[in-house]
């Protein structure tokens, strides 16, 4: 049977979307967690890493609750900006965002709180801000933090199966990813469809982390 | 003239009194800040160029208060006037040696710091990445670069400790030649009585926080150095800080350099003036 590249696309496109949404909150995000005293920091943390200690389906079932066309949040987004966010696309970005968070977080956090504090106050004593500090010392010296965090969120959006099934369902060009495409041709015994789409993922996979070793070695500030 | 008044916070200095510190520095002079281990140099350092909180106290410069801590006034150190020279230079390592001085440079000034690269010999290594420069070299940057701002007070922190005789001695015609021609009001921190002696016009020697003595080079007088032999170092992981124990003495310090030390090693632990 010939596959369909639909479903390998779509698990592309989501990874890819996700991946650069996720660099433009997690990076500040990072910052701010790393260099902040803020008291209720450890609340913010906690909350951060939640999706990796619980159950897919805990998260899905959850946002599934909250994006529903008769929860609040749900309704509201339809009635504002004509969004539904169950079963659609955009469901997926939004979930695959708040599930892969702690994994482009928890690296570039940790890269910068292992960078000499000296350098921090080196740039403070040299007059200038803390911001200015971040994006030209700090964020440059993190650079294979940097290549972790991307990597891990694309490739962890690429195996997302539980969350993407309780908000997207299995809807063909919109919501039916590798991941599902693969449990619905075992489902129907399609068993060489299905060892199809798992070898591109597992090849594919194992590329990406290739790829990040073989930089990461090369990365030098 | 800065005049500094202050109550140091207890970090890793040693003792039970209050860690109280008067001091006043006249503009355009060379002061050293001697002492053991754990004495608080490090910290006032710090506490002068807002990096700690003093307990209380003031710090004015040219009647400009940068600390008045009856008043809340505690400026970042954003918006004090200083250049920092660190223990380990901190120098940016994604910047070349150029763009590592011009980062600190005002709009305006960057001619002042290709002027500086010129004054320190750094003009061959431009555009050379601190990774490898030698330790000379970086510390020459780091000079450089604290006083590309042309700061009212210049802080060195043990800035010839991580060097050999050679780099030290050229180290030190560097930062005499600059500070005769700029006049930077300046403050060093150094367990190296070469270095006093070569440099400062006034000693200051703080034990334990407070201000043990404080003369004019002039009035210095040598005394023999007291070499011992390294028992034990240890790492304190909570404290950050290398501990050093002799037969008579227990030295503290955050200094990277003294990872390189292994016990039998012959350490001075006393000093050759006063």
């Amino acid at each position: 049977m010939p596959i369909d590249w639909e479903p390998i696309w779509l698990t592309l496109h989501l990874a890819g979307i996700t991946t650069v949404l996720l660099l433009l909150i997690g990076v500040p995000l990072a910052g701010w967690l790393a260099l902040s005293r803020f008291r209720l920091k450890p609340v913010v943390e906690a909350l951060i890493s939640l999706p990796l200690v619980l159950p897919p389906s805990v998260v899905g079932f959850y946002l599934l609750l909250a994006f529903s066309p008769t929860s609040g949040l749900g309704a509201w987004l339809l009635k504002t900006v004509d969004v539904q966010l169950v079963f659609s696309f955009e469901g997926l970005v939004v979930a695959s965002l708040l599930y892969s968070l702690p994994f482009m977080v928890h690296p570039i956090q940790a890269g910068l709180e292992n960078l000499p504090v000296s350098w921090r106050e080196a740039a403070y004593t040299l007059g200038q801000s803390p911001t200015r500090t971040f994006w030209r010392v700090l964020l440059p010296n993190c650079k294979p933090a940097l290549l972790t965090g991307i990597v891990l969120t694309f490739a962890h959006t690429i195996g997302e199966f539980g969350l993407v099934l309780m908000i997207g369902g299995n809807l063909p060009g919109q919501t039916r990813v590798a991941s599902i495409a693969i449990y619905d041709e075992v489902e129907q015994l399609h068993f060489e469809t299905a060892h199809a789409y798992a070898a591109l993922l597992l090849g594919l996979s194992f590329a990406i982390l290739l790829l990040v070793y073989a930089i990461n070695k090369r990365v030098t500030v | 003239m800065i005049d500094i008044d202050v109550v140091m916070p207890r970090l890793f200095t040693e003792g039970t009194r209050d860690l109280q510190v008067s001091l006043s520095l006249q503009p355009g002079t060379l002061t050293a800040l001697i002492g053991p281990s754990g004495s608080g140099k490090t910290t006032f350092l710090r506490l002068l160029a807002g990096l700690e909180n003093p307990q209380s106290g003031r710090i004015s410069v040219d009647g400009e208060p940068w600390l008045d801590t009856d008043k809340r006034i505690n400026r970042p150190p954003q918006q004090r006037s200083i250049g920092f020279v660190f223990q380990d230079t901190a120098l940016f390592p994604n910047l070349t040696v150029l763009e590592n001085i011009e980062f600190a440079a005002p709009k305006g000034q960057r001619d002042f710091g290709q002027e500086l690269i010129r004054a320190t010999g750094l003009d061959a290594f431009t555009h050379t990445k601190p990774a490898a420069l030698s330790g000379g070299q970086r510390e020459r940057v780091a000079l450089a670069r604290a006083l590309v701002r042309q700061p009212k007070l210049l802080l060195l922190d043990e800035p010839f400790a991580a060097l050999d005789a050679g780099s030290g001695e050229q180290l030190r015609q560097v930062l005499l030649e600059l500070h005769k021609r700029w006049g930077t009001t300046t403050l060093l921190v150094s367990h190296h009585d070469a270095d006093v002696e070569a440099l400062a016009d006034r000693v200051v020697q703080l034990v334990q926080g407070r201000v043990q003595t404080d003369r004019l080079r002039s009035e210095l007088t040598p005394v023999s150095p007291v070499i011992e032999p390294i028992l034990a170092i240890t790492f304190d992981e909570q404290r950050q800080v290398w501990v050093i124990e002799t037969a008579t003495t227990q030295l503290r310090s955050t200094n990277p350099v003294w990872k390189q030390w292994k016990v039998g090693d012959m350490i001075q632990v006393a000093g050759t003036v006063m």
